[in-house]
């Protein structure tokens, strides 16, 4: 029973903050947004400090560590409000290392980790809302490999990746799949989204694939597992910070004479956000530490994670716009942006409905951390 | 970073365990796991079962005769009781007034007043809280006056928990009128059987005598028995109230709860409801989510690495889990939950015979007998202890200063 971070883990912290401090303004962050919702320059920048190889085995040039120096990344990003989507190669790689033959590992790892390749996780379907198991991308045996017919949607990234991890079936059986976005046979079509990142449709026809694996069910609930604890994370980060501008804000702003962190209900409003926050926290905490756990205890334990998260994110959110009045409804000022990224991520890997219903249906006799 | 217990620490569980399942009497164990009535004879039962093997003090240090487990030891400990279905130990004595004598009472009073607590012979009360005094502590009123070698005491505390049953009682009294409300307070240990003390029982909302009102009419308390300095007694309240907060969370019990909680509505059938499952759900994250902030709390005082702010909300949010899986007990059983009937809430209970087949509980399961007095007095424990508005104040002055 420890939550201390080692010095490692904290050095590691402090400089992905000080990275987020001096290199990723709100004007750059901004300006990324302006110019489409990914900056391959930031990008660039994350994989230099070793960020993108983060699970990424060291013989395979990256750093291969674990899910606590995962989330230890993650909620310094979140800080940030980044739009770079650093989770995507957290999962694209645990994905690779984790179920790929050895020739795709050493055709993919190195890249992954130095930033040359951005893999992203594409398994969005119209029909299956947050279900994993539901999917109509079909996967046929070809000379040389497979190739896949489907559409895929809200890929992050989606049309400046360079390979998608796509689930397909192969017959009935859900396998997965790395497919490279400039194969023939695939098209994109890029888009911004609500919280100022990039995401695409993405159409495969008879797009040339390389298995990753026949248990793809497995594989993909793994990849999303290692999704769902980094961006428990992240919205740690998030709420953290939403919860320091909003702190300042209250005992700077004057209203009726006085400063408004002097009236009670505001004051009780901003004790109810640190509870939520702690409540985050905490089940954060849970979420990486249970990555690493049989399946069946993990994915448990993420829906549980994600559930806590999702409430939490609404409420801190949300409130933080209240709190601030006018100026929290505004474009210019930052507020909004951490309340609209708080809202995506609550309705990524699963809303917080989606996961009452996971825990709802997984309940046992008796229930706690250990259980 | 690591979620696990170390092996030790499994094996101290193990340990625990054993010994819980060895001595907790399984009548006792049976009426707390069915929320029967627990009557003086069950809390003073275990009290000194507990007492015998040095454990009714389990968080005391080995200086005073405790076991001196750390912070995780104690928590294993708590949580093992909690599971196998142990009341609740009786806190003003050994959880609440014997670590303010150890801190701040003389070597006399400590060999005087520990053993009878760490033993479970000698019940306390707590002698805090007056009629015009509830959250706002600083403002008591009753008054000691100091006559020689001796305080004379007059005046009122009330919400005396189960003081019907006590035999000493630790109060905070005024001894000066001057400066801030708070430095005029001490705090003083009072023989419940003393000439001038009465004590008349508050029924609550749930028909029971839980708390009272004492009274002191020129109760004479020899000045031996005052903790510490004169005018000094704020300071020991707050180190008393730090160790109530921590205690207050209980989440090892929300555990037992929760499984109670599934009993009652499978046995009800509401458990395959999805609106009903779904709200089992929340709560069980809820739990967890909880218990991962106390084992937050304990690792940081076991590692002593970190201290963390966020002690405030334990007892905002153990507390509301409280009312909660009580108020969804309740809610399984619906209409067969509001049948008063007291004698079913005793253990034993084989309905009324005279009316023969009619003679059960209504709907047939005595489970629920309790179920709605339980909703009802759970209500207390948001208000107690500094109420939740008051802890939520606290909360802000960290977020906000």
């Amino acid at each position: 029973m420890d939550f201390d971070f080692s010095d490692d883990q904290v050095q590691l912290g402090d400089a992905v903050r000080k990275w987020v401090d001096k290199a990723y303004t709100f004007e750059r962050r901004r300006a990324a947004e302006k110019a489409g919702g990914f900056d391959r320059a930031a990008w660039n920048e994350l994989a230099e400090l070793g960020l993108c190889g983060l699970y990424v085995p060291e013989d395979d040039g990256g750093l291969g560590m674990g899910p606590v120096e995962g989330m230890v990344v993650m909620e310094e990003l979140g800080r940030g409000v980044v739009l770079e989507p650093l989770a995507q190669s957290l999962m694209a790689s645990g994905v690779i290392a984790g179920y790929a033959d050895a020739a795709t590992k050493a055709a993919w790892l190195p890249k992954i980790a130095s930033g040359e390749a951005l893999v992203v996780l594409a398994y969005q379907e119209r029909a299956a809302r947050y279900q994993l198991d539901v999917c109509d991308a079909k996967a046929t045996q070809a000379p040389g490999g497979y190739v896949i017919n489907a559409t895929k949607s809200v890929v992050p990234v989606g049309d400046q990746a360079d390979a998608f991890i796509v689930p397909a079936r192969i017959n009935s059986q859900l396998a997965l799949f790395l497919v490279e976005r400039q194969s023939a046979g695939v098209s994109t079509r890029g888009y911004g989204m609500q919280d100022g990142s990039r995401a695409a449709e993405v159409s495969l026809k008879n797009a040339p694939a390389t298995l990753i694996t026949q248990d793809g069910l497995t594989a993909l609930e793994h990849a999303v597992d290692i999704g769902i604890a980094a961006t428990c994370a992240e919205a740690v980060g998030v709420m953290d910070k939403t919860m320091a501008i909003t702190a300042e804000y209250l005992n700077t702003r004057k209203q009726f004479g006085v400063v408004i962190s002097s009236f009670q209900a505001l004051r009780h409003r901003a004790a109810d956000m640190k509870m939520q926050l702690e409540l985050a926290r905490s089940m954060s905490y849970y979420a990486s530490l249970k990555l690493n756990a049989p399946a069946p205890e993990r994915r448990a334990a993420m829906a549980r994670a994600k559930y806590q998260l999702g409430q939490s994110m609404r409420f801190v959110g949300q409130q933080a716009v209240q709190l601030h009045g006018g100026i929290g409804v505004t474009d210019e000022y930052i507020v909004s942006h951490y309340f609209k990224k708080l809202t995506q991520m609550e309705m990524t890997f699963g809303d917080s409905l989606h996961h009452l219903g996971e825990v709802s249906s997984r309940m046992q006799d008796t229930a706690g951390v250990f259980a | 970073m690591d979620l696990a217990f170390t092996p030790e620490e499994q094996q101290f569980r193990e340990d625990i365990r054993a010994w819980v399942g060895a001595n907790l009497p399984a009548d006792i164990a049976h009426k707390v796991h069915n929320a029967l009535h627990l009557t003086r004879d069950d809390m003073q039962r275990w009290a000194k079962i507990l007492g015998k093997k040095g454990w009714l003090g389990h968080a005391w240090p080995k200086e005073f005769g405790g076991p001196g487990w750390n912070s995780v030891q104690k928590h294993l400990f708590e949580e093992e009781c909690a599971l196998a279905g142990a009341p609740r130990v009786v806190p003003f004595g050994p959880v609440m007034v014997a670590p303010v004598i150890m801190a701040f009472g003389n070597p006399e009073q400590q060999k005087r007043f520990l053993p009878g607590i760490a033993s479970g012979d000698v019940w306390w009360s707590q002698g805090y809280s007056e009629p015009g005094s509830g959250s706002d502590l600083a403002s008591v009123k009753c008054r000691a006056e100091r006559q020689g070698n001796t305080f004379v005491v007059n005046g009122q505390k009330t919400w005396t928990t189960l003081g019907q049953y006590g035999e000493w009682i630790f109060c905070l009294v005024r001894t000066s009128t001057e400066g801030k409300p708070q430095t005029g307070i001490s705090f003083l240990l009072i023989d419940m059987k003393s000439p001038g003390v009465t004590v008349r029982p508050i029924v609550l909302l749930d028909g029971e005598a839980e708390v009272n009102e004492v009274f002191f009419d020129n109760v004479v308390v020899p000045a031996e028995n005052l903790i510490g300095e004169e005018n000094k007694g704020w300071t020991y309240a707050k180190h008393l109230l730090s160790h109530e907060r921590t205690n207050i969370a209980d989440v090892n019990r929300a555990k037992r709860e929760l499984e109670r909680l599934k009993r009652i509505a499978k046995a009800e059938g509401v458990y395959d409801d999805v609106r009903f499952r779904d709200e089992i759900a929340k709560l069980e994250v809820d739990v967890v989510a909880l218990e991962m902030m106390v084992l937050r709390v304990l690792a940081a005082e076991k590692s002593g690495k970190n201290s963390l702010d966020i002690a405030g909300l334990l007892k905002i949010r153990g507390s509301e889990i409280q009312q909660r899986y009580s108020e969804l007990m309740m809610l399984a059983a619906g209409p067969f939950a509001l049948p008063l009937i007291r004698e079913a809430m005793e253990a034993g209970w084989q309905g009324d015979a005279a009316a023969g087949a009619l003679g059960g509980f209504p709907g047939g399961s005595v489970a629920n007998a309790p179920l709605a007095s339980t909703y009802f007095n759970m209500r207390k424990t948001t208000i107690y202890g500094g109420s939740n508005e008051v802890q939520r104040n606290i909360v802000a002055q960290t977020v906000l200063s």
